[in-house]
């Protein structure tokens, strides 16, 4: 593996997944990188961006300030910016070049907090790692700042954890969810984020289950686990395999015991190929299997999640798009996002699923709603067309 | 667990100063690892008979990847010091600073301290903090103490100076603080007045005053500290007696346990301690 990328995009790293984790939660997001950068972590990587307003800035870092180590200035415009809009608390994060020169975020923080009076999170992002990894860092950040000590209800009542647009798309699919639980009694306490709120986040512990919709939330999971005893379920509710999800969600309340019923795809050697996110390809694969009864595998290039994989899945530390192409060349039909199209044999069908993490906003209109409703509603599932990628 | 960084100018001593430490706590029955943050890669090599360590920067230079397990990084010396060297890059190329805090958080990734479960770790930190990466060794997490190495000379004291500011400089953080100076006598005319006026401008206590001593070198010419070679010179005397002083420091208070902090400048235990050495040692100087 060489670990390159050469004729399809990078996913979105880990300071767009912090910007995307806290979009919705009232706080201001600071990243440490040169002016004119919030354009790759709020527009690019962020469809809300244009309908939704949130307290996202960069601190136009120059090549002065860096060389001089100039941090005061970010304090200074920082404590300014907090004066002037009052958030709910700063996360200041960063790039690649404060990585380099190896900038102390929690001191930072901690200088911010004591001048503002606020809370602050100093969150190391790089620029490099994924944006998973990033969100996963922001929401547990914010969880040990945030969350109140509560009782678990009684009743079956569950979280939606690691939603954000980066994995979900823009298409109503977390109030689909909430829509699917209610109508079967089971309460929606909170949703980490996506249309979500501080007041939401800091009730996180009265649930009964955890549902990790991507493996962004497995963190934050993994945190309301030792901090509450909660169990947590890793799937998407999607297509028929929604069914499988809510039943999962019953019994890990009941139990106590973490659940993964997306794991349950065939895995190695399957025939349809389905590319992303380790949560939503795995669910999506358990969802195609119900409705074409062809076995499916999973490819996640991202590092994370293999809680949610079968065995004989493939996850990769790092993108690689020989070892991806090898992949492909190997499938009977491919289920990924356009982008991946160049480096997919010419003849095997491919079904297009945007990622908004790998191709932006570029695909949003191939990312469907897909919460507890036949598959065959959104997709042609007889992948009756080839692609004409390259040979 | 006892944390310090060693700081000071180039050449001072500051190597000679930490091994010599680290192999008199680890006699003391102390677990101790020493990580030497210059690109020399020196800091250890007399704990290791004069066979220096694989740095973690010629680690991953050789194989092109990172390490993944600490014994292909870290090698125990004298009195079981575990010996880490971050090493850096090819001399005029490159950032010896990034290379530094690349070394940190590799160790922290290796779980380092969870895994050997020291009593106490040692840095001993190339001369002047001039970048970010040279004060990585003092961020919260790492080093509680410092420990600032100068002789009598100018240029010595002068760099002794800069360090204690740049120190300073990050009060507002949860840093290191200053503990104090550690004389490291070259035998310049009034050298213990020019150290002492230093510190007392500073507000430092001078905590040990080490001898001049050609044992230090003999040993080092065979890849020993004087605690290993010389056990019975007064050198290797002055090093227990200051390791035995820092080792009952550790605790909440840090420093301030036995040495009183940056405010209380004189009649630090140590030094009064290492006069009786100095003494001892006229011999070897």
């Amino acid at each position: 593996m060489r670990n390159t990328a050469c004729s399809i995009p990078t996913y979105a790293s880990d300071t767009s997944g912090v910007c995307s984790a806290l979009y919705e939660l009232g706080g201001m997001t600071v990243v440490h990188d040169s002016s004119g950068c919030n354009s790759t972590y709020s527009t690019f990587d962020e469809p809300r961006w244009y309908d939704r307003e949130s307290l996202i800035f960069i601190t136009g870092l120059t090549e002065a300030e860096a060389i001089f180590g100039r941090e005061d200035r970010l304090l200074d415009d920082v404590a300014a910016a907090a004066a002037e809009f009052s958030p709910a608390f700063i996360a200041l994060c960063g790039s690649p070049m404060p990585f380099i020169l190896g900038t102390d975020y929690a001191a930072l923080a901690g200088e911010l907090e004591e001048r503002c009076g606020l809370p602050v999170l100093g969150l190391p992002t790089t620029g490099i790692r994924t944006y998973l990894s990033g969100a996963d860092l922001a929401w547990t950040a914010l969880l040990q700042r945030f969350c109140d000590d509560v009782r678990p209800a009684s009743a079956v009542t569950i979280n939606i954890l690691g939603a954000t647009p980066l994995d979900l798309g823009l298409n109503g699919s977390v109030d689909s969810m909430k829509a699917f639980f209610e109508g079967r009694g089971i309460t929606v306490n909170a949703c980490l984020a996506m249309g979500g709120s501080l007041a939401e986040l800091r009730r996180l512990g009265a649930a009964a289950a955890n549902l990790v919709v991507a493996s962004s939330g497995i963190g934050p999971a993994l945190y309301l686990k030792r901090r509450f005893g909660t169990p947590f379920v890793a799937g998407q509710p999607i297509g028929l395999f929604a069914e499988d999800v809510l039943a999962a969600l019953v019994r890990a309340a009941e139990s106590g015991t973490d659940m993964s019923p997306c794991s349950a795809h065939h895995g190695g050697e399957g025939d349809i190929l389905v590319a992303g996110e380790a949560v939503a390809a795995a669910s999506l694969a358990c969802a195609l299997e119900r409705e074409t009864g062809r076995a499916c595998r999973v490819f996640c290039p991202l590092g994370r999640g293999g809680e949610a994989l079968a065995a004989g899945d493939v996850l990769l530390d790092a993108e690689d798009e020989e070892r991806a192409a090898e992949l492909f060349a190997g499938a009977g039909a491919i289920v990924a996002d356009p982008l991946y199209r160049p480096v997919c044999p010419k003849g095997t069908p491919f079904l297009p699923l945007g990622h908004v993490a790998f191709s932006g906003r570029c695909h949003l209109g191939t990312i469907p709603d897909m919460t507890a409703r036949p598959l065959a509603e959104a997709f042609d599932l007889s992948f009756g067309k080839s692609h004409g990628g390259k040979a | 667990m006892l944390k310090l960084a060693v700081y000071g100018k180039g050449g001072i001593g500051k190597s000679t100063v930490t091994a010599n430490l680290s192999a008199a706590l680890a006699d003391m029955g102390l677990s101790v690892i020493q990580i030497g943050c210059d690109p020399k890669a020196d800091s250890t090599v007399n704990l290791l008979g004069g066979t220096p360590v694989c740095s973690v920067m010629d680690y991953m230079r050789r194989h092109d990847r990172e390490p993944e397990r600490l014994d292909e990084i870290c090698r125990s010396g004298y009195g079981g010091v575990r010996c880490i060297e971050t090493g850096g890059p090819t001399p005029g190329l490159g950032c010896a600073g990034r290379g530094i805090i690349t070394t940190f958080q590799l160790l922290r990734d290796l779980a380092l301290f969870e895994t050997y479960r020291p009593d106490v770790v040692l840095y001993d930190v190339l001369g002047d903090v001039v970048c970010g990466g040279f004060a990585a060794p003092i961020r919260e997490g790492y080093a509680e103490g410092v420990l600032i190495v100068t002789s009598g000379e100018k240029m010595a004291l002068y760099a002794a100076r800069n360090i204690a500011n740049a120190v300073r400089n990050f009060e507002d953080r949860s840093y290191a603080r200053v503990w104090g100076v550690v004389m490291n006598r070259r035998n310049v005319p009034g050298e213990e007045d020019k150290v002492r006026a230093f510190a007392d401008e500073a507000g430092l206590p001078v905590l040990a005053d080490l001898p001049r001593s050609d044992a230090i070198n003999r040993c080092e010419d065979a890849g020993k500290t004087v605690i290993e070679g010389a056990p019975d010179c007064a050198a290797a005397a002055c090093f227990r007696r200051f390791a035995q002083a820092l080792w009952k420091s550790r605790g909440e208070d840090g420093g301030d346990a036995v040495f009183g902090g940056k405010s209380a400048v004189k009649d630090a235990p140590v030094d009064s301690s290492c006069q009786t050495c100095r003494g001892a040692g006229e011999s070897e100087r």
